[in-house]
């Protein structure tokens, strides 16, 4: 996420940053378009529920909106927009006092909606097996520790770097590498559990 | 195991962030260095005022030039250094470097201590107590209540300063920032305390970096959060 994020004809995350705090509002729909379904899939990947995740979305935004004098200029907003969104899920889950283990009421792994699988059209095309793989994976990654899950929805899922990652989380890039390494092992355990009781039936 | 990843349509803008950007105006970025410079002049006018109040130490020019000057300046390096760690991100970088501002207050403070104890200087004009634990209790709670009441201000325009820019991280860089306006609470008893004994020098002047750094360390996250 470094050199002030993608470029396109708007410019970098930077610039569009640097506009926005200048006081274009253009400039902010802008950088919310490039950044929301971001932030979106990955706040999905920690709560579960669309609205929830939409709703963190919207509250990341509007703390950006009222810290934005915080913002340094030059500097790539991306790291610290995930940041305010890793905290905002944080508050949420202790201010709600929910535990997220990933399991339903009846003791259930969750249903995962079609629209969370982060499954690319070719994906949506491809053998069943496939689909339920990817379901099954995200089904798994429900059962994971929060801690554990964010690791692999940042960086397996969300294609960040482990120091990008760690950034976000605020903590050490050592520390990340050990919750993925966790997590990556306890999802591969979870899915080899899930087939192996598949075969026996 | 893979997964594919697919970036899912923006949410539309709600209703209470939609009115806030109808109200969008122009803001004042934060400038790091800008900011070490505002701690930096605060901490000053702290030492400054208290060493005005309640004068400079008595033994001030009996003591050996190179270790006033030694010590002295290892106060101000301390200060500068976990200021400018607390304070400036790296380039690119909104947030400030968390880890290392954390890992240079807790060296800060143990080295202070260890200093303290370590490279004692006495005069015949050094003000000597009886060496009894009641008596080093005291006289550092004085001299480390002291430190800590020079550190509070530029503590509290660091945190204020960092509204907004530390969503993760903020108990290490209060750390960080504590244990720098520390630092210069350790400079002005080091201007003012005539006190030479090792135990004093440790516990009581080093203690000061300790304890604000504990104390930056809660108030930070708090004073910095966003609204």
């Amino acid at each position: 996420m470094s050199g002030g994020g993608p470029a396109d004809e708007s410019g970098t995350d930077a610039e569009l940053m640097r506009r926005y705090v200048g006081g274009e509002a253009e400039a902010f729909r802008q950088l919310y378009a490039r950044l929301a379904p971001r932030l979106l899939g990955y706040l999905l990947r920690m709560v579960r529920d669309r609205a929830a995740a939409e709703d963190l979305v919207q509250v990341t935004f509007l703390k950006v909106h009222r810290a934005r004098a915080a913002y340094v200029r030059g500097a790539d907003p991306g790291p610290w927009i995930f940041a305010i969104a890793h905290r905002s899920f944080l508050d949420d889950v202790r201010g709600k006092r929910r535990a997220r283990v990933g399991l339903a009421d009846d003791g259930e792994p969750p249903e995962v909606s079609a629209d969370i699988t982060g499954a690319t059209d070719g994906v949506r095309a491809a053998a069943d097996d496939q689909r339920e793989l990817t379901q099954a994976t995200l089904a798994a990654l429900q059962t994971l520790p929060p801690m554990q899950r964010e690791a692999v929805a940042l960086t397996k899922l969300g294609g960040k770097s482990i120091a990008e990652a760690a950034e976000i989380a605020g903590t050490t890039p050592g520390a990340m590498k050990v919750r993925v390494h966790r997590g990556y092992e306890a999802l591969r355990k979870a899915l080899g559990a899930a087939a192996a009781t598949e075969e026996s039936t | 195991m893979t997964v594919d990843r697919q970036d899912l349509p923006a949410p539309p803008i709600g209703d209470l962030l939609a009115a806030e950007l109808r109200e969008l105006a122009p803001v004042a970025t934060r400038r790091p260095w800008r900011d070490v410079a505002a701690v930096t002049a605060a901490a000053a006018t702290s030492i400054a005022v208290l060493v005005v109040t309640l004068a400079v130490r008595r033994d001030l020019d009996a003591l050996p030039r190179a270790w006033l000057i030694g010590y002295g300046g290892a106060w101000l390096a301390g200060f500068a250094l976990l200021a400018w760690l607390s304070l400036v991100p790296r380039a690119g970088a909104v947030v400030p470097r968390w880890l290392p501002a954390a890992v240079g207050a807790g060296l800060a403070a143990v080295g202070f201590v260890a200093a303290g104890l370590t490279f004692d200087r006495t005069t015949a004009l050094s003000l000597v107590y009886a060496p009894t634990t009641a008596n080093h209790l005291l006289r550092a709670a004085a001299c480390a209540g002291l430190g800590t009441i020079t550190a509070l201000v530029p503590m509290l325009l660091g945190a204020r300063l960092l509204r907004g820019a530390v969503p993760v991280g903020g108990a290490a860089i209060g750390s960080g920032l504590g244990a720098a306006c520390g630092a210069a609470g350790g400079f002005l008893l080091h201007l003012h305390c005539p006190i030479t004994h090792p135990i004093h020098l440790g516990v009581g002047h080093g203690g000061a970096v300790l304890i604000c750094a504990l104390l930056g360390a809660l108030l930070v996250p708090v004073l910095a959060r966003i609204r």
